[in-house]
């Protein structure tokens, strides 16, 4: 999905995670995922480097599905749709 | 359903640098729905006592103590959760459960589960140590 299309998304939750260092976004993700329903999309803030590839990763093993990763001021957002 | 995958911790260390890592690790387990059973040995024993655990003065480094005040005061900066918060997190996410060596609770005088903190499920024998290091996907000695 392009920039564009992903900031498009209405999502159904999100979660704001810029306040904690690895792995609370990761764990914040993991929590607030229990909350929504199959086919609900969640978008993940995070200032933390390894968040980046730490939640499409889980997200993808998880049965998830990744959208994409929108870059912002001094954060970015991650977009995940629940499988 | 698949079964989950397996992690044995072997928590030797009763620092609070080690105590910290310990605690990424295992909440980062239970973000991958890992079952985790935590042994705690010897030294660990100590920190996990009701009257020392959430007191950061009564646990040391690893090594450089002369560090410690700098570990705490960048771990508070970056609003890291502390050792036993993690633990928390990671019991209300998956099944993690923390058992104490009999041998090592009674080197710091706790004989009981009330001796401990609430986070301790039971206190157990080397022999459930070896039984689920034997059974785990990952096994880690801290």
């Amino acid at each position: 999905m392009t920039t564009e299309e992903l900031k498009a998304l209405t999502v159904q939750k999100s979660v704001d995670a810029r306040g904690t260092a690895c792995p609370g976004p990761l764990l914040a993700a993991k929590k607030a995922i229990a909350e929504i329903g199959s086919g609900d999309i969640m978008e993940i803030l995070s200032a933390d480097e390894g968040t980046k590839k730490d939640i499409p990763k889980w997200a993808n093993k998880k049965g998830h599905e990744y959208m994409g990763t929108v870059e912002e001021a001094g954060y970015f957002k991650i977009y995940m749709k629940k499988g | 359903m698949e079964e989950n995958k397996k992690m044995c911790m072997a928590l030797h260390s009763g620092s609070l640098d080690r105590l910290t890592a310990a605690g990424v690790v295992i909440s980062g387990a239970a973000a991958d729905d890992m079952d985790v059973d935590v042994f705690v040995l010897l030294q660990a024993a100590r920190a996990f006592k009701k009257e020392i655990a959430d007191d950061y003065d009564k646990l040391p480094m690893t090594e450089n103590q002369e560090i410690k005040e700098e570990f705490v005061a960048s771990l508070k900066k970056l609003n890291v959760p502390t050792w036993i918060e993690f633990f928390e997190m990671a019991k209300e996410l998956t099944n993690v459960k923390i058992h104490v060596c009999s041998l090592a609770g009674k080197m710091w005088d706790g004989e009981k589960m009330e001796d401990f903190i609430d986070l301790v499920d039971d206190i157990c024998g080397i022999g459930e140590y070896i039984e689920s290091a034997q059974e785990a996907d990952v096994h880690l000695f801290i």
